[in-house]
């Protein structure tokens, strides 16, 4: 499929679904923002949408990555799915799709498409957050799988998610003595406690893993080879999933030009429309690397760096302008103005540090001595 | 094969406009890019000519004529223009002059001049714009500025009262003045992109070799997140330049590029200098001319302070946040 016949078709049929397809605004909850996901993602399947760009053998019809990342532009600039809910099968599916037992893969592939389920991330831990290679949950050989015992924290929907990627240790200290799991959640020995954010969300978790017993084929990649499995999810996150988020910032952006048209509002609005607009010409670049199976290495640290730039651009510039929205506004439109303004302050936070992308820079491709 | 033949004579085209643009300067090198045939590439394939030289020119910080060549590209047809000089606005402004009858009052900035050549200059005429031809350049006063780069050899030009013929005005003046504005954002931009990443490659190579508390200053974290945000900002305004020939609004996405350029010359100016420190900051190294090149050009066609809300404006006006390109 072309890509410029599958957007054309997917507008067409948007336009035809579009009120189905639409958000609830009144309700802000996670729980609403999850379920909307669920019912849009099921539309899109079973329209045949969200199967394009997924190898046929998991259960898509085929063609290039960048069919990904058109729909999720489509459906994020016109706000009908949030960024954030969007993500998540973009963030886990190529890499469980590339490293799972294949028979796995078949059986559980398209029920992430469908939205079915809902995966999480289980990376981070209190003492493992930007120096990921010290993380300290184990994974020790038992019968024929594993026994997991550790705890994770920052993990995404793990409250509302089915299975979860788990990094654990198997071998010596450092990045090179890990290994990837495809756990499921409803295993015993796992607790997800949710966390608020400051933004009054309780979107992420800390997750805890008693001898929770894991089967052997749930391993993803090889023994030790779970640095591998992480550095391709890290890639794929600078995939679909920013090119999406782009667009949905690019919507917000729209809807501020539409609230403060005003002159007075033209130097700020420039200010991160351009630095939107380097980002997007920075990405179609990386978009076409994935597209062809090229995936970025530390190049795409400038990517990373460039869109938290305009994230955070765009919503200072929506709090300067739109005089008292963030810190006053209580209905309905002030939440949403209000949530997403505040997620952006963890823009350089989330998905790797503004602090070692910028070092990965250093090293990578300015060729600076490692820093001590 | 004809591929690599074309691949061939692109590379071939690349080296050679790389090494006179390092090799020469000034009337120099426009002599060796007129006998290299430059305005003819120029006019066949202005992507990789203009992308080409000016990152060139800026990386080793030279200057020709090509900027005229480049300026005048859009004129051409319309205005018997070729081999003429283009007249910029002095920084800060908008137009290089203003007409009342067929007297016009000039003054303006020639950057990269033919010696001797007949002048464009695009003027306010009842509040639009015009073009007026200066036959003969001695009907006006020229003062070559010495500034802060004085290497770029800037001739600020004016008169009040010179003898002119109006040869545009109207929808043609303005679309033909937007068309160069556009060709001369995208050029500079190259070229300011060009001086940054010399700024870059001095300051990195500074700080891999310069050793303090024993060891390199390049291994500590606030020196190498000053240069990281350099080269990011670069990569900006690459990225910027590279889609400004795609997009459907070019227009728009020129006044983008340039500036995304001025604001990496800016970034660039303030965290190489300070990772050079000492040495950065004599005459004998060479980071100031990169620095001031940078500077000055950000000034010229519209600056990093003053884009913004020109983009801002136009966007308002449009009601919408174009895409520009797409997958």
């Amino acid at each position: 499929m072309q890509v410029h016949d599958f957007r054309a078709r997917l507008v067409t049929w948007i336009d035809e679904y579009g009120e189905q397809l639409a958000a609830p605004l009144e309700d802000g909850s996670v729980t609403a923002q999850l379920d909307h996901q669920r019912r849009v993602q099921r539309m899109l399947f079973d329209h045949g949408w969200m199967r394009w760009g997924w190898p046929q053998a998991i259960g898509g019809f085929g063609g290039s990555s960048i069919l990904r990342a058109v729909l999720g532009e489509e459906l994020t600039s016109r706000a009908l799915v949030h960024t954030t809910s969007w993500s998540m099968h973009e963030v886990l599916g190529p890499a469980v799709a590339q490293f799972g037992r294949p028979e796995l893969v078949e059986e559980i592939f398209p029920r992430l498409l469908r939205g079915d389920e809902f995966w999480c991330q289980g990376f981070s831990e209190p003492d493992a957050g930007s120096d990921l290679g010290a993380l300290r949950t184990t994974a020790r050989l038992h019968h024929d799988g594993w026994l997991l015992n550790g705890e994770k924290l920052w993990t995404s929907w793990a409250h509302h998610a089915s299975r979860c990627v788990v990094l654990a240790r198997t071998g010596q200290s450092g990045s090179r003595g890990v290994s990837a799991f495809l756990v499921d959640m409803d295993s015993p020995g796992i607790t997800a406690s949710p966390l608020q954010t400051m933004a009054g969300v309780d979107e992420f978790c800390a997750t805890s893993f008693v001898d929770v017993e894991v089967p052997g084929e749930r391993l993803l990649g090889d023994v030790d080879g779970g640095w591998k499995v992480a550095q391709y999810i890290l890639s794929c996150e600078r995939g679909p999933i920013f090119w999406q988020r782009g667009a949905w910032l690019a919507h917000h952006l729209g809807k501020l030009l539409d609230s403060v048209p005003d002159e007075g509002a033209a130097a700020l609005l420039g200010e991160a429309y351009q630095l939107l607009w380097a980002f997007r010409a920075r990405s179609k670049r990386t978009q076409d690397r994935i597209a062809r199976a090229d995936l970025p290495g530390p190049e795409a640290s400038v990517d990373k760096i460039m869109i938290a730039a305009a994230d955070q651009a765009l919503f200072d510039a929506a709090r300067e302008l739109m005089a008292g929205v963030i810190e006053t506004d209580d209905t309905a439109s002030g939440l949403v103005w209000r949530r997403e303004w505040a997620y952006s302050r963890a823009a350089t936070i989330y998905g790797g540090t503004s602090e070692i992308q910028n070092d990965i820079v250093a090293t990578r491709l300015l060729g600076l001595p490692r820093s001590a | 094969m004809g591929d690599v033949i074309e691949d061939d004579e692109r590379r071939l085209m690349s080296q050679t406009l790389r090494r006179l643009a390092e090799e020469l300067d000034g009337t120099a090198l426009s002599a060796a890019l007129s006998a290299f045939g430059y305005s003819e590439l120029l006019a066949c394939q202005p992507r990789e000519a203009v992308s080409t030289l000016f990152e060139a020119l800026g990386s080793a910080g030279s200057m020709s004529a090509a900027l005229q060549d480049v300026l005048v590209l859009p004129l051409r047809e319309v205005l018997d223009a070729a081999g003429h000089n283009v007249v910029l606005p002095p920084i800060g402004a908008r137009c290089a002059g203003s007409l009342l009858g067929d007297t016009v009052t000039v003054r303006g900035l020639v950057i990269g001049a033919r010696p001797g050549a007949a002048l464009l200059v695009p003027v306010t005429a009842d509040g639009q714009t015009a073009w007026a031809r200066v036959s003969d350049s001695g009907l006006l006063s020229t003062r070559m500025v010495h500034g802060l780069d004085p290497a770029l050899a800037i001739a600020e030009v004016f008169s009040t009262g010179a003898s002119v013929t109006v040869v545009s005005t109207g929808q043609q003046a303005t679309a033909l003045w937007d068309d160069v504005v556009a060709a001369g954002r995208r050029a500079l931009g190259y070229q300011i992109v060009g001086a940054v990443a010399t700024m870059i490659d001095l300051a990195v190579a500074h700080a891999r070799d310069r050793m303090q508390f024993g060891r390199a200053i390049g291994s500590f974290q606030s020196v190498r997140n000053r240069l990281a945000d350099a080269y990011v900002a670069r990569e900006a305004a690459a990225a910027a330049l590279e889609l400004a020939w795609a997009a459907d609004d070019e227009f728009l996405a020129a006044m983008l590029a340039k500036s995304l350029a001025g604001r990496a010359a800016r970034i660039a100016a303030k965290q190489c200098q300070q990772v050079l420190a000492g040495i950065g900051f004599t005459a004998e190294h060479p980071f100031h001319r990169f620095l001031a090149r940078a500077l000055v050009l950000d000034s010229v066609l519209g600056s990093a302070a003053e884009l913004p809300s020109a983009i801002g404006r136009y966007l308002i006006s449009a009601k919408t946040i174009p895409r520009l390109v797409d997958l």
